[in-house]
């Protein structure tokens, strides 16, 4: 559903995004992760055709994105939900569909049906008066008005409440399992790795590790193995009354416990910890930009 | 371009809009829009009557004083009763057989001294209506205004469109019929036959190297009131009060239409909010066309009503329903160039400003501007050539009666139609996620809408070519606001101002190039950029010469102006006419490479360049008017 190819994005002497490379199959949720100024919205705006890239190519439902008819098959949501104040979400929103060429009968039932499930009231208010959750689903129902394939969603859940935020997220996985592919990109690593089929850690404009949360997390993350002593060894801390070493490694395991019992005491406990994608994500922020990653 | 999507945003643009707007505030703008229609003709017919009946004259009904005091206006005849005079209820008190006498105040004194001007306007009223012309007015001087240029030109000595020799018919004693008043017609003039063959003023023409003065109103009148004569001190100079009457009613509503369309435009690019406009399936012509075409339409409205109440109301051309239409229609045609400059001009400083506080300075500068360019030549409507080049010279001439002929049409509108052309291609260029919602200074802005055009060296040609609209519409500015000065002065001026602005317009966009790094700084490329700069600006520089297609190469400014470009007006042999056609197309290559040269190297040198390229320039500008031309 998406190619894209060394795709390249220059702002005068500045390179925002640099040889990116990945595709997302139909249906697939895909993740795009990175710290700020990695170049994850510039990306998805490219996605978008929204900005030009200087060199590469990116391919969205079989057009290249910067074809005006791409956009007829593409709901993109940008980070913030620039809505215009003095119309209601009725209006706005068929005003979108109409431009999308969406039959007025079809659009009307289609934007009730959104709203409906986005569990949205007050659709007759001004937007200006709006909550920020109201207006992030308003915005979310105008990236569905003309029933796109595609969803480029940037930062769905942006500034929203927890309770709001796992509304969108839900909504969103929603939207995967009715068939749609969607791209987003989150600040919550959770949300990502809870809903992603794949994802793109994106560090300094360029991809620095790819592939599905296990993948990374086998080529990235290291196991911590936090054994727990009865007695003071090399390398240990006291903790909660006892003494705990952390190791990457059951020979570190086995090592400490070696160490525990040429000191008189034991190894009382020990505790597996697996690196979430912020784990994973962190490291590969302090890392070199130059680590090759491909999905 | 896909319409119905342009027709849908422009509806959604007035949906949106139409919000913000309660009715009252709808109540309000119809109401001033309804006084504006009727207001300004009925001021533009009768004049604004600020002093009518502020002096009381106690005068008798058969005081000899009555009739001029009753029709003045700004008279009161009241019974002259000399307790109301002490009393102070009495300006000036006219008793049997003595002279009036004025209250001991200053008002007194004035309403004394109007009341002599009556007396006097009354007087010569009545010498008009003597069925004995020649006697009434013995002496007879037909008057008619001429271009002031031709006085300068002849003070240069070398025209031969001199301004005082009886032969060209403006002066001519004992002439029959006096200026041009309506009521002049009264004497024939057969003892006039002694001075000039021409010199019956009335049949004077335009065509004929005189100007005809305003026949707008009351105005057209030589004498001030509706007189056909007088004495010398009677006459007033052809002030257009009724033409900058009518001039303002149709600039002023523009200057409020721009200020919400520059608001809305700029409103699309606070907080990203336009980002979801180009992100649908439409283009950004349709998107830039959808949000103006309200606008232009409101203002093509507001000219509707004006121009047909104008009409209406004044109806020079004619009271019939299709004299009225016609005469509305050819208004509103010349104000439409004019309603679409101010339009593609605020889109481009809505496109460039920063904040809603930096598009209020854009906005009042274009409006100033722009109303400036319109307003002030149209002053001088039937006065002057410098007028030909605003179309609201030609909205007053329709209104006051006169045709509406194609090449002054296109004279007076064509720079303007290719000026908001331009502007809006440039302003589209923009029109992008990456421009719209960047925060940078309006000079750097502008330099990314030039860059937004450029995509090969070849482009400066076309950007080069695109600048003539701008440095056409600029040279004419100069001309209008030079040509009141001597010519020895305004010369030299104007011929380094027109330098400066070729420079400025042929090399900006090669340095806007250079600033987006988009050419290779070698000496190479920087002659390539400069050789075609140069011929791009060449041959959009000849389209200048639709300047033939009115008088204005005439106006000695207007030969300094645009004859070096045409060759215009320069009699000289085949050879050195094929050399200096084709001179400039040397000298623009030449000083463009100068300043792209100047571009490629950074901001300082590039500066100078342009200040040495000017020098040389305006060199070679004033060689060919002092030896050639």
């Amino acid at each position: 559903m998406i190619e894209v190819e060394n795709l390249r994005k220059e702002y005068g002497g500045f390179t925002a995004v640099e040889g990116s490379t990945f595709s997302v199959a139909d249906g697939e949720v895909f993740g795009v992760i990175g710290p700020n100024g990695a170049g994850k919205t510039t990306t998805l705006k490219m996605l978008a055709g929204l900005v030009e890239p200087t060199s590469g190519s990116a391919r969205v439902a079989g057009y290249d994105a910067q074809d005006s008819e791409m956009r007829q098959y593409l709901g993109f949501l940008p980070e913030e939900s620039p809505l215009y104040e003095d119309m209601t979400p009725i209006s706005y929103l068929e005003f979108f569909a109409d431009l999308y060429d969406v039959p007025s009968k079809v659009a009307t039932d289609r934007i009730h049906d959104t709203l409906d499930r986005l569990d949205l009231d007050h659709r007759d208010r001004r937007l200006g008066d709006v909550s920020k959750g109201m207006a992030r689903k308003v915005a979310i129902a105008r990236s569905l008005v003309n029933d796109p394939e595609v969803l480029v969603y940037d930062e769905p859940a942006s500034g929203l409440d927890p309770l709001t935020t796992n509304y969108i997220i839900e909504f969103t996985r929603d939207l995967a399992e009715s068939g749609k592919t969607v791209v987003f990109s989150a600040h919550n690593l959770f949300h990502v790795e809870s809903i992603c089929d794949r994802v793109v850690v994106m560090n300094d404009g360029r991809i620095v590790a790819g592939g599905s949360v296990e993948e990374i997390r086998e080529e990235h993350g290291r196991t911590e193995y936090r054994v727990y002593t009865t007695v003071d060894v090399e390398g240990a801390i006291a903790e909660n009354g006892a003494y705990c070493r952390v190791v990457e490694s059951m020979d570190g395991v086995e090592e400490t416990r070696d160490l525990a019992a040429a000191a008189g005491g034991e190894v009382e406990d020990i505790q597996t910890r697996t690196p979430s994608l912020e784990d994973i994500f962190l490291e590969l922020a302090a890392e070199s930009p130059d680590v090759e990653g491909r999905p | 371009m896909k319409p119905d999507k342009t027709l849908r945003i422009a509806r959604w643009e007035v949906s949106k809009n139409a919000g913000q707007l309660d009715r009252r505030t709808l109540a309000a703008i119809g109401v001033v829009l309804v006084l504006v229609a009727v207001l300004t003709p009925m001021v533009a017919s009768k004049g604004i009557a600020l002093d009518d009946g502020i002096y009381r004259v106690g005068v008798a009904e058969d005081s000899p004083y009555h009739d001029p005091v009753v029709e003045d206006p700004t008279f009161v005849a009241v019974e002259p009763d000399a307790r109301a005079f002490q009393s102070g209820e009495i300006d000036v008190l006219v008793l049997p057989d003595r002279p009036p006498i004025p209250a001991r105040s200053q008002k007194g004194q004035a309403a004394l001294s109007e009341l002599r001007g009556s007396v006097e306007a009354y007087n010569d009223r009545t010498m008009a209506d003597e069925s004995d012309f020649e006697a009434a007015f013995p002496v007879n001087v037909s008057v008619r205004y001429v271009e002031q240029n031709a006085s300068l030109a002849a003070s240069g000595g070398d025209s031969d469109d001199a301004d005082s020799t009886p032969d060209d018919g403006e002066v001519g004693l004992g002439g029959g019929e006096s200026g041009d008043g309506n009521g002049g017609d009264s004497g024939d003039g057969d003892g006039g036959s002694d001075a000039g063959e021409s010199g019956d003023g009335s049949e004077s023409s335009p065509s004929d190297g005189a100007v005809e003065a305003p026949s707008v109103g009351s105005g057209s009148s030589l004498f001030g009131g509706d007189t056909a004569g007088g004495t010398p001190s009677d006459i007033t100079p052809p002030f257009p009060f009724e033409s900058l009457v009518l001039a303002f009613a149709f600039v002023l509503p523009m200057n409020f239409v721009i200020q919400a369309y520059a608001s809305s435009v700029l409103n699309e690019r606070i907080n990203d909010r336009g980002e979801l406009l180009l992100v649908s399936p439409v283009s950004r012509g349709d998107i830039v066309a959808g949000k103006t075409l309200p606008y232009f339409l409101g203002m093509v409205a507001i000219a509707t009503v004006t121009a047909v109440g104008i009409a209406g109301l004044t109806p020079a051309g004619g009271d019939a329903p299709l004299e009225i239409a016609r005469t509305a229609a050819a208004s509103v045609a010349a104000v439409v160039p004019i309603a679409l400059l101010f339009l593609a001009s605020s889109f481009v400083g809505a496109m460039f400003a920063r904040s809603f506080k930096e598009l209020t300075f854009v906005t009042v500068t274009l409006s100033v501007f722009l109303t400036s360019y319109a307003f002030i030549p149209a002053i001088f409507t039937d006065v002057h050539p410098v007028a030909a080049i605003s179309p609201l010279t030609l909205v007053v001439r329709v209104l006051g009666g006169g045709g509406l002929a194609l090449s002054d049409y296109a004279f007076s509108t064509l720079p303007l139609y290719l000026t908001a052309g331009v502007l809006f291609a440039l302003g589209v260029g923009v029109y992008r996620e990456e421009d719209m919602f960047t925060q940078r200074s309006i000079p750097l802005k502008f330099l990314d809408a030039l860059d937004s055009q450029l995509s090969r060296p070849r482009s400066v040609a076309k950007l080069s070519a695109l600048s003539i609209p701008f440095v056409f519409v600029a040279e004419l500015l100069a001309v209008a606001l030079l040509f009141a000065l001597p010519v020895s002065v305004s010369m030299p001026v104007l011929l380094v101002v027109i330098a400066f602005i070729e420079e400025v317009a042929k090399s900006v966009g090669i340095y806007a190039g250079f600033a987006h790094a988009r050419f290779d700084r070698s000496l190479g490329s920087v002659g390539l950029l400069g050789f075609l700069s140069g011929l791009g600006f060449f041959l959009g520089e000849k389209a200048t010469a639709v300047a033939q297609l009115v008088g204005l190469p005439n106006l000695e400014l207007g030969r300094a102006a645009f004859g070096t470009v045409t060759g215009l007006g320069i009699e000289t042999s085949p050879l050195l006419l094929a050399g200096l056609l084709f001179a400039p197309l040397a000298l623009h290559a030449v000083t463009a490479t100068m300043t792209a040269l100047g571009a490629s190297r950074g901001r300082n040198r590039y500066f100078v360049a342009l200040a040495l390229a000017t020098v040389v320039h305006a060199a070679y500008n004033l060689t060919v008017v002092s030896y050639v031309g």
